[in-house]
C-alpha cells in the first residue's frame, strides 16, 4: 500500500469514504448533478447500497469543500431559464482516485470499499484492485484462522449454539475469499486478453 | 534449521482439453517439522496439485520442490516411491483402495509389509494404531469395503500413521456427511500429528475443515494467500516454523 501524507487522504475518514471515492470517479467519466450522480451511483452499486439523494448531496458539498470537485450553476436541458448545480472534477480529482484505489484504511469496511471501488475503477486501477483484493483475501484468512476450533461433539445447547456460530463465520469468511478469489482471476484474464 | 518441505518458485501446467492451464504459478512456501499447514480453495482452484507435488507424486514443470533438502526432482521413480511408503504419506478420500474381503486390521497390516515384520506383529501393530483412531477390536475384524466414509477415513489415517511419517498430506477429506463425524476426525488428526510431531499438509474446499491448523493458507488463479505474513517466519507455538509466500 502506498503510504502518502494525511492532508490528501483526509477525505477518506468516516464510513462514507467509499461513496465519496465512487462519486468521484463517477464525475471523472461524466460532470452531473446531484440528482443524476446519485441514480448513476444507485445503478452502479445495485442493490446492496441504499444510496441516499440527500446524502450524495452532502457528500459532494464536502468533496467540493476538500477541492475534490467544483460545482457550478448550469441551465437545466429540459428548461433554460432553470439552472442547477452540475458537478465537475477539478485537476486532483483522478490522483485522489488513484490513491483510494491503493490505499486500505484502517476500520474500513473493506468489502463495501471494495465493491465501491471496482464499481468505478479505471483498466490503469487493475494492478491497485488486485492488490487490494489480495489483502483483503488475507484478512479473511486470518480472520477464519483465529476462529477457536471445534473439538468434537457439542454436549451442551451452549455448545452447539457456539459450534453453529462457528459454522456461521466459516460460511461468511468462504464466500469472501471465493469472491476475492474470482475476482482477482477475471481480472487478470481481462488483462491478458487484452494485451 | 533445513525446513522439512519447501518450494521454491515452483509452476506447474496442467493440460485441460486441448489448452495448457497454469495451475500453480512461481509458488513458494516451507513448512517446518510439527507445523501443520491448511490449503483451502476450491475445486479445481490447484490444492491437488500442490499436495500432490509435495508428496513427489507429481513433478513441478519448473521451480524446486524440496523434502528434508534433497531436490525431489533429481531422486529416481524408486526413491519417491520409497519416500511415499514411509516418511511420506499421502492420503485421499478417492484413494481408498481395499482389496475385496480384506479385513480391516489386514489392510492397515499390509501398509507394513515394507518394514520386514511378520503378518502377525504387523496385525498386532495395526490394531495398536487402529485402537488410537477410535476403531476397536471389533470393528478391526469388519470387512475393509463395508466401511462408511467416515469409518474409512478413519482407516485411512490408520493406515497412514502405521509407517510413521513425518508428513502427513492429505487431499480432500471433507466431503463427510455428518458435520460432527468430520470435526471429529479432524481432532483427532490434529492431536495426532501433534503427539508424533508429524507435519500436516492438509487441503479442502471446506474453510471450516481447516480449522485449528497452524497457518491456513488460499490458493487460486495460480497463487497462495497465506495468514502468514509475506516473507516473514513466525514461530507457531509447538509447532516449529511455518512459512507461504509467492515470489517474483
Amino acid at each position: 500500500m502506498a503510504s502518502v501524507s494525511s492532508e490528501k487522504t483526509r477525505w477518506m475518514r468516516g464510513p462514507s469514504t467509499p461513496l465519496r471515492g465512487a462519486l468521484l470517479g463517477l464525475l471523472l467519466e461524466r460532470p452531473g448533478h446531484g440528482g443524476d450522480l446519485a441514480n448513476r451511483l444507485a445503478a452502479r452499486l445495485g442493490e446492496t447500497w441504499r444510496v441516499d439523494t440527500n446524502d450524495v448531496y452532502r457528500l459532494l458539498e464536502q468533496l467540493e469543500k476538500t477541492g475534490l470537485a467544483v460545482s457550478r450553476d448550469e441551465p437545466k436541458r429540459s428548461n433554460n431559464r432553470r439552472t442547477h448545480l452540475v458537478y465537475h472534477p477539478t485537476d486532483e480529482t483522478s490522483q485522489a482516485l488513484t490513491l483510494w484505489m491503493e490505499t486500505l484504511l484502517p476500520r474500513e469496511a473493506v468489502r463495501l470499499g471494495l465493491q465501491a471501488k471496482l464499481s468505478v475503477a479505471r483498466q490503469q486501477d487493475a494492478p491497485r484492485l488486485l492488490i487490494a483484493l489480495r489483502a483483503y483475501e488475507r484478512e479473511c484468512l486470518v480472520l477464519a484462522h483465529f476462529v477457536s476450533p471445534n473439538d468434537g461433539e457439542a454436549r451442551s445447547w451452549a455448545a452447539l449454539c457456539m459450534d453453529c456460530t462457528r459454522e456461521a463465520v466459516y460460511a461468511q469468511l468462504q464466500t469472501e475469499v471465493d469472491w476475492a478469489a474470482r475476482t482477482r482471476q477475471r481480472i487478470n484474464e481481462f488483462l491478458a486478453r487484452s494485451q | 534449521m533445513t525446513p522439512l518441505l519447501s518450494f521454491l518458485n515452483v509452476s506447474k501446467r496442467c493440460s485441460d482439453g486441448g489448452r495448457e492451464v497454469l495451475v500453480l504459478d512461481r509458488v513458494s512456501l516451507e513448512i517446518d517439522a510439527g507445523a501443520s499447514v491448511g490449503v483451502y480453495g476450491a475445486r479445481r482452484s490447484g490444492k491437488s496439485t500442490l499436495l500432490r507435488l509435495a508428496a513427489g507424486i507429481a513433478l513441478a514443470d519448473s521451480g524446486i520442490v524440496r523434502f528434508d533438502g534433497r531436490d525431489m526432482a533429481k531422486m529416481t521413480a524408486g526413491e519417491r516411491g520409497r519416500l511415499l511408503r514411509g516418511a511420506i504419506a499421502f492420503m485421499s478420500a478417492e484413494d481408498w483402495r481395499a482389496n475385496p474381503g480384506e479385513s480391516v486390521v489386514d489392510h492397515v497390516a499390509t501398509a507394513l509389509g515394507s518394514e520386514g515384520l511378520t503378518m502377525r506383529e504387523a496385525r498386532r501393530r495395526a490394531l495398536g494404531i487402529l485402537d488410537e483412531v477410535g476403531v476397536g477390536a471389533a470393528g478391526a475384524q469388519e470387512v475393509a469395503t463395508s466401511l462408511s466414509l467416515t469409518e474409512r477415513m478413519r482407516v485411512m489415517l490408520a493406515r497412514a500413521l502405521a509407517r510413521k511419517p513425518r508428513l502427513l498430506v492429505l487431499d480432500e477429506p471433507a466431503q463427510m456427511p455428518n458435520l460432527g463425524d468430520r470435526d471429529r476426525f479432524y481432532a483427532l488428526l490434529r492431536s495426532a500429528a501433534r503427539e508424533r510431531g508429524m507435519a500436516l499438509l492438509v487441503a479442502s474446499e471446506e474453510m471450516a475443515a481447516l480449522q485449528g491448523v497452524g497457518v491456513l493458507m488460499s490458493v487460486a488463479d495460480g497463487e497462495l494467500c497465506s495468514t502468514e505474513e509475506q516473507g516473514s517466519v513466525v514461530r507457531l507455538p509447538g509447532l516449529g516454523l511455518a512459512r507461504a509466500e509467492r515470489s517474483g
